[in-house]
């Protein structure tokens, strides 16, 4: 009985924690993709486009006479005339690029879509937010400068002037 | 199905698994068949090197794609569940 009432007085002089329910309320924003693992698959996704760059600046900026280079920009055009994988060069060094873009964006953004006031249907907000991660920010700048590079050089390369 | 073939160590995928150490056997020995084709075809040492490193990065790709998606620690990643005030 002793304890019994000792126990209740205990429960009596509890601190209660205050609330503040005016506060903003606390998200868990989550990615689509784990961050670590993209950025793995990133590096290897561009690797051929940067070794082909590489080749390419080494040869017409830098004037190394090299045949290896030389032999790089053989193997490409060769590429592009074999039947059935002319495919393949642009898939290499435009479609993984762009896929490198998309797999590093999805492990660092988060969008949430919601309406602010369910009594006003024009009451929507989208928030965009965009994790810090070294890594990953620079694969999408190195993709994208492979993708701005090639999409420009295709430009450059087919349009005429009449 | 959950395949768990692979580990991931840093950007490269070790064999987690007999189907996994199955896949890198069977791209080492197509990059081995590789060079000596190459080697076979080529006139020079810069030839048969600058063909067989541009198959080998190929080789190498397709075996991290397969990779990624049979990882064994293919989960969300800790840290991106963050709080926001």
């Amino acid at each position: 009985m002793k304890d019994n009432d000792e126990f209740l007085k205990k429960m009596e002089d509890l601190q209660v924690p205050e609330i503040n329910p005016t506060g903003h309320p606390k998200m868990v924003k989550m990615a689509i993709l784990n961050a670590e693992r993209s950025a793995a698959l990133g590096v290897w996704l561009i690797v051929v486009p940067c070794y082909f760059l590489l080749c390419v600046f080494m040869y017409y900026f830098f004037h190394v006479r090299l045949s290896i280079f030389v032999s790089m920009f053989n193997l490409m055009s060769s590429l592009d005339k074999t039947p059935y994988i002319g495919f393949l060069s642009p898939l290499l060094l435009v479609g993984l690029p762009i896929v490198s873009v998309i797999i590093n964006m999805l492990s660092i953004m988060n969008v949430q879509y919601r309406r602010l006031d369910p009594n006003m249907p024009g009451a929507k907000e989208i928030n965009i937010s965009i994790r810090l991660r070294f890594w990953n920010i620079l694969l999408i700048l190195v993709s994208l400068a492979i993708v701005c590079i090639f999409v420009c050089y295709a430009i450059a390369e087919n349009i005429t002037v009449r | 199905m959950k395949l768990n073939w692979f580990i991931r160590k840093g950007i490269i995928y070790l064999p987690a698994s007999v189907v996994g150490w199955v896949i890198l056997v069977l791209a080492a020995a197509y990059a081995v068949y590789t060079f000596i084709d190459i080697d076979s075809r080529s006139h020079s040492v810069s030839d048969t090197m600058i063909n067989f490193v541009f198959n080998l990065l190929l080789i190498g790709m397709i075996y991290t794609i397969i990779a990624y998606f049979t990882d064994a620690n293919r989960k969300v990643d800790p840290n991106s569940f963050k709080e926001f005030d």
